[in-house]
């Protein structure tokens, strides 16, 4: 059996351990154009001149202890089904046995006349990061104009006023992260960073980018026009699924996956980023890009690959805003998209420095939100993740020491007492 | 397929369990490095890694399961968190950079966040490694913590 994984990030990781809970012996290879297996998530952190051995997610003894021969610095161009080889730019054949897609996401970068100048960047890659951080120096450059306000819009801005640059977010829509938090978390994080110096343009969007060769402004939709020594798009990311497609595997909003992470095509299967992943919450399929979410699909992936089967549990939205000073958690939904949701919200902000929200279907939690207290949240991850009826306690889900205590005595014997904890054991009941 | 674990692990017995919060103390001070349990909480800032949770008659001491599937170490950015080839789940302090995702997704919540001026990381049930024997376990009066092999 020869094991090939095109990728070398989480879902990489995740699917190298989960091949190596089964085999331990079978090669495996991994490709990937970039030189090392850094953390994607800390990339911005290289704004702050965090040290670069810092970064690394899985150092060389990782894959040697794991037998796992690297070909870095080299990427893979097409996927050849019939003679079971993946081509790589250097035309070289590394032939597999199984394969993992493991080729991420993409920077979305809208038309924007003008985002070919030199100053513009994507911030999804270390390369890119550095280039950016490299550019800034260079130039001296003072004001920022930051295009989007998801997470990596907002982690670049927060260490760009952190550093002493002046930035503006511009956005589209009424808010801050609108499509990931509930307006009050949201309203939270806008004055978090406003007080870090962040400045904010909503329902706006950059409509032109000027300068000579390099930027030097941009126009807004509006008319308006900010100073700008440089641009970052951060609007979204896409699944990357150009090689996918070399091998004829079905593709959507992102590639297509089974319960066991394979493709429409045999022995191809693919996990993370460059996927559309089941929602538990919401029952649709979608992009789901997040490292936890990566790992455990490769995970699942590189255990049907090695011959155990075992289906993958599904997705759900899992974020955390790392950068600021004050936590802010959720998972699932966060605002209900119809009254036939149940809210319970217990909001201390102001006076204690914490709201939590819980949001129900059925009796059972589909998301919530932690802003300021953070402990023990993952319980209620698992109880949507588990599709527990949690209508007894319903009241409780906001308050900060719900606990176990609050769960049925049933789901305590399981768990504490006969350790029911493989993987398996974490279905909805 | 992998063997069986060898894996001890602290087990709580929620039916002796009277809430006398002995586990949290002795936790604590074992952390800590004035080993000396009121300065560990106020000098220190020290949190248990066991958390005793009560609900009226019921209460049980909970940390860390070092889960099979532990979905902390899924979800760890750093690479801070880590599982042994016995099955011990460890989470190295200083190599976290406290994203918070293993507070998000421990299903017992037991990774906690820690925040002070200079630090910020999570923390959780390291079964007393450097000492060899869980000290919540040794200051249970009412045999409500045990230490056995996994399940
Ligand atoms: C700035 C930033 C902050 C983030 N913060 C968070 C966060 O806080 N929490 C969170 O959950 N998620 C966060 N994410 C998202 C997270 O990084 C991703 O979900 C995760 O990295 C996905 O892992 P992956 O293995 O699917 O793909 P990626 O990490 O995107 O890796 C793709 C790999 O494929 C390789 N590759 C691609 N195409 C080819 C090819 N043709 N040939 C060879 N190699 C190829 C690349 O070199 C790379 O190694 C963040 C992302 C960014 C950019
Ligand atoms: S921290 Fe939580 S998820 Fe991780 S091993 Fe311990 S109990 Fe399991
Ligand atoms: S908080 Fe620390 S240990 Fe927990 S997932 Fe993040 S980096 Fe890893």
């Amino acid at each position: 059996m020869k094991y090939v994984i095109v990728g070398n990030s989480a879902a990489a990781v995740g699917c190298i351990t989960g091949i190596r809970k089964v085999d331990k012996e079978s090669p495996i290879t991994v490709i990937s154009y970039e030189s090392s297996c850094y953390s994607k998530p800390m990339i911005a952190d290289v704004l702050i001149d965090i040290p670069q051995e810092k970064l690394i997610y899985r150092d060389e003894k990782f894959f040697e202890e794991n037998k796992v021969e690297l070909i870095l610095g080299h990427r893979a161009v097409k996927v050849n089904t019939d003679s079971k080889v993946v081509v790589l730019d250097s035309n070289e054949l590394v032939p597999y046995d199984k394969l993992l897609i493991s080729t991420g996401a993409k920077p979305f970068i809208p038309p924007i006349p003008g985002a070919d100048r030199k100053g513009v960047f994507t911030f999804t890659e270390l390369s890119s990061a550095l280039a950016f951080k490299d550019y800034i120096k260079k130039n001296g450059v003072e004001e920022v104009v930051v295009v989007g306000s998801g997470f990596i819009g907002l982690e670049v801005a927060y260490f760009l006023a952190k550093i002493g640059v002046k930035v503006t977010v511009v956005e589209l829509l009424e808010r801050a992260l609108a499509k990931a938090l509930d307006e009050r978390s949201s309203q939270i994080v806008e004055t978090l960073m406003k007080e870090e110096g962040v400045e904010f343009i909503f329902k706006d969007s950059v409509a032109e980018i000027l300068g000579d060769e390099k930027v030097s402004s941009v126009k807004l939709g509006s008319g308006k026009v900010l100073k700008a020594g440089a641009v970052v798009i951060a609007v979204g990311v896409r699944p990357n699924t150009e090689l996918a497609q070399t091998a004829g595997v079905k593709v959507n909003a992102g590639i297509e996956t089974d319960g066991h992470m394979e493709t429409s095509v045999k022995d191809i299967y693919a996990a993370g980023d460059c996927i559309e992943c089941l929602d538990i919450t919401d029952g649709k399929v979608k992009p789901l890009p997040l490292f936890p979410l990566a790992f455990e699909q490769g995970f699942v992936a590189g255990l049907n690959m090695a011959g155990k089967e075992m289906e993958y549990l599904g997705g759900l939205p899992l974020n955390s805003l790392k950068f600021l000073p004050v936590p802010v958690l959720n998972a699932g939904i966060v605002t209900p998209p119809d009254s036939s949701y149940e809210v319970f919200v217990n909001d201390r902000f102001e006076e204690k420095g914490f709201y939590r929200k819980a949001i129900l279907k059925d009796g059972k939690l589909v998301g919530f939100v932690a802003v300021g207290q953070i402990d023990r949240v993952g319980i209620l991850t698992n109880l949507i993740r588990q599709k527990i009826d949690v209508s007894p306690v319903k009241e409780r889900l906001v308050e900060l020491d719900f606990g176990l205590v609050d769960l049925p005595q049933w789901w305590r014997e399981e768990k504490l007492k006969q350790d029911k904890t493989a993987y398996k054991d974490w279905r909805a009941v | 397929m992998g063997k069986k674990r060898k894996l001890m692990k602290v087990y709580p017995i929620e039916e002796n369990c009277v809430s006398c919060r002995y586990c949290e103390v002795a936790c604590t001070m074992v952390h800590s490095k004035s080993k000396d349990p009121v300065k560990a909480y106020k000098l220190e800032n020290l949190l248990p890694r066991a958390t005793v949770e009560v609900k009226g008659a019921v209460s049980l001491s909970l940390m860390c399961r070092h889960c099979k599937h532990p979905f902390c170490f899924d979800s760890c950015i750093s690479g801070a968190i880590q599982v042994d080839e016995n099955g011990q789940v460890h989470l190295d302090e200083e190599k976290c950079v406290g994203c918070w995702n293993c507070v998000l997704v421990c299903p017992f919540g037991a990774a906690h966040p820690y925040v002070s001026e200079e630090k910020r990381h999570s923390f959780k049930c390291d079964l007393c490694g450097d000492r060899g024997f869980p000290a919540c376990v040794e200051a249970c009066p009412n045999r409500a913590l045990v230490y056995d092999y996994e399940r």
